[in-house]
């Protein structure tokens, strides 16, 4: 985890947070609020509006911290004390408006509901179905009403089922009776209603509940002292959690997980104690193993990129992937490896250029103090979770804790990108056996599928302009909402890019929007996922686009580069296909071409398109 | 003891410490409200590692009653770090 070191932090507090993982590492709230005012203000800021029937005030440091981790300036408003269905329905521009990048709903049945909260057993069954229903309109109303006003990220904090329901024992006996079957009927409403709005979830606090345990979650002194119902444990777990969805929609999911070997996959060391001696199967202490390597594959099934980086003789790693039989990671999961001597910073920023990503998406675990502290040294973009030396059997929560990988939508992409790694490595293979470039792509027999997006494709391309950093020439980042206003406009066009070749199809991987003005076009947007370049798709994509323009009346067209710390590369991407560069502007670099000058697609690729 | 107190009591108030004195209170320090009082007891319960009875919370309402409280509930630990 990063450390609050460029904030001059006090050593005590700095060795708190150091290789710490999850809510409990965060520092102390008197900590919070000394840093917090010593806060770099350069960077991006982050809206974040909270609407509540409690007081939660405490959570802001945790918010604004976590997000600092991330890159962001957390800017927290709160809308008055009950007033959500006020400021939602009725109308709350100051807290509720199109820079909204988040809005955290906090509605808690004890304030809503006292009768369902504290009287239930005193209800009949008729009122307490008039109220669950009564509650269930506010919230649907409440989910609207802010949608109305803003297109940020809802995240509505779910009713926690009560720890001592109404009717003791034979409470909720039957499905949906009682008062857990009442909460869970509200929540069931709940997940419904955020399910049928665009970019809204649902943070489920019994989850949260449950992690800290209700001692420790709940004060109840605070309640009645000052309607603050949760401890600062709680507020720190809810903070974390909230933050999973954050990163995700800032694009700041990592992408891949790089692994030790030794003391991580397996106990024992593998040159040492051989296959047959180090611990590893379903019998303990080689369950815990067996457990966490579990836990990787689901990151791999769910999209996320494994890395080896390891000390250690190549040979004797790779046996026990081919031959232990109770590995369940296997060779084929790995996108790449850096097994060898050399030190791992090196070996992580190898591994970062082959697989065609930012340091800054990687995620390293490793048992070694050592070897955390190296890599925090020298690789500060890199997330280093240091694993607790003796403690393998807490590796796998430790893992699926951590909340680096979550992403807001799950696509086909994302569940075969393992295998499209693996696809990208036998590309290589040819390459190096064909000799020269020319043959080596007619061998590839590419095809092309660029076309206007549809509701299929929206959720891709709003992702990939997300996610994309290195080939992105405006890197503008587009939610789902964003994507489909613009593709609701006639002066606009969001256009993907589709790759497969005889190796496999590499799904959406490029995104264009073109918008209109006149007799010109501009280039809002042009950005390809770094798999597929170095063959010569991104100029056949451009003159596509381009071509597009032409049929639809413009006579010229605008490129836009705008520089960031990591699409250094296009640069001179405009400029080396046909552009000229745009002297008079004063913001950013821009490059102008007519359309009669535009360069055409080549003829490694079969294009299918309806653009023209 | 005083010097934690006067160190936490400005750090979540946002008040240069050298303002502070065991006569501060919400009447003489304009960011001590009733919101920023919850932070206060919350961040001392933290630091201090204790539990503050429901009366002692509404009692907390000067740097001089925040210290005698804590005197109240915390000496053992001191006794047992001395």
């Amino acid at each position: 985890m990063m450390v609050a070191q460029r904030e001059g932090a006090d050593g005590a507090e700095q060795r708190e947070v150091k290789g710490g993982v999850g809510s409990k590492s965060l520092p102390s709230l008197s900590y919070l609020q000394r840093w917090g005012a010593s806060m770099l203000p350069t960077l991006p800021v982050l809206n974040v509006t909270i609407l509540r029937n409690v007081v939660l005030e405490p959570i802001v440091p945790y918010l604004r911290y976590l997000s600092w981790q991330e890159g962001f300036n957390a800017a927290c408003t709160f809308g008055g004390y009950d007033l959500v269905l006020q400021d939602a329905v009725g109308g709350a521009p100051g807290l509720l408006n199109e820079s909204t990048d988040c809005v955290l709903v906090f509605l808690r049945l004890e304030t809503l509901s006292p009768q369902l909260a504290f009287g239930f057993a005193g209800l009949s069954a008729e009122t307490a179905r008039q109220e669950v229903q009564r509650i269930r309109e506010a919230v649907v109303a409440t989910i609207a009403g802010i949608r109305r006003q803003t297109s940020a990220m809802i995240l509505w904090h779910s009713f926690e089922l009560p720890l001592y329901p109404a009717l003791g024992t034979i409470d909720g006996q039957r499905p949906g009776e009682g008062q857990t079957g009442a909460v869970r009927e509200l929540n069931d409403a709940v997940a419904d209603a955020l399910h049928q709005t665009r970019n809204a979830f649902l943070v489920d606090l019994n989850r949260c509940l449950a992690r800290v345990g209700a001692d420790d979650f709940y004060d109840a002194r605070y309640w009645h002292a000052a309607k603050a119902p949760y401890t600062l444990q709680a507020l720190r777990e809810i903070a974390f959690e909230d933050m999973k969805y954050v990163r995700a929609l800032k694009g700041r999911a990592r992408k891949c997980l790089v692994l030790d070997c030794d003391g991580v996959l397996w106990g024992g060391t593998i040159g040492e104690d051989g296959l047959a001696g180090i611990r590893l199967g379903t019998a303990f202490p080689g369950s815990a193993f067996l457990e966490f390597q579990q836990e990787i594959l689901n990151l791999h099934h769910r999209g996320v990129l494994i890395a080896l980086c390891s000390k250690n003789n190549a040979e004797d790693v790779w046996a026990v992937f081919d031959q232990h039989p109770d590995m369940a990671l296997r060779r084929a999961h790995i996108a790449g490896a850096r097994i060898n001597w050399t030190d791992k910073a090196t070996n992580l920023k190898e591994i970062a250029r082959e697989l065609n990503i930012g340091l800054d998406s990687l995620v390293m675990l490793d048992d070694s103090a050592f070897e955390v502290n190296l890599i925090q040294e020298f690789l500060p973009e890199v997330t280093v979770i240091g694993l607790p030396a003796g403690r393998p059997s807490d590796y796998r929560s430790i893992l699926a804790g951590c909340g680096l990988f979550d992403t807001l939508t799950l696509s086909v992409e994302d569940r075969a990108r393992g295998a499209l790694y693996q696809i990208e490595a036998a590309r290589r293979q040819v390459q190096s056996e064909s000799g020269d470039m020319e043959s080596y792509l007619r061998s590839l027999e590419m095809a092309l599928d660029i076309r206007i997006t549809d509701d299929f494709a929206l959720p891709r391309v709003a992702q990939l302009t997300q996610k994309t950093n290195q080939f992105n020439l405006t890197t503008r980042r587009y939610s789902d909402e964003d994507i489909r206003r613009l593709q609701e406009r006639d002066d606009a066009d969001v256009v993907y890019l589709r790759y497969r070749d005889r190796f496999g199809d590499a799904g959406i991987v490029g995104v264009c929007i073109l918008l209109y003005a006149g007799e010109t076009v501009a280039f809002d947007s042009f950005l390809l996922s770094c798999r597929v370049l170095g063959r010569g798709v991104e100029r056949a994509f451009l003159a596509q686009c381009l071509a597009r323009a032409a049929k639809r009346g413009a006579v010229s067209a605008i490129g836009e580069y705008r520089s960031t710390a990591k699409n250094a590369q296009v640069r001179e991407f405009y400029a080396s296909s046909g552009f000229s560069a745009v002297r008079d502007e004063s913001q950013g670099d821009r490059y102008r071409i007519d359309l009669v000058d535009a360069p055409p697609a080549g003829d490694v690729f079969r294009i299918e398109t309806d653009l023209v | 003891m005083r010097q934690r107190v006067l160190r936490i009591v400005s750090d979540v108030l946002g008040e240069p410490i050298d303002q502070l004195n065991d006569g501060s209170s919400p009447d003489t320090v304009d960011k001590w409200d009733s919101l920023n009082h919850m932070n206060l007891v919350l961040a001392l319960e933290e630091a201090f590692g204790v539990q503050f009875t429901d009366d002692q919370i509404m009692k907390l309402l000067s740097v001089e009653a925040i210290v005698k409280a804590l005197a109240e509930v915390v000496p053992a630990t001191d006794d047992a770090a001395g």
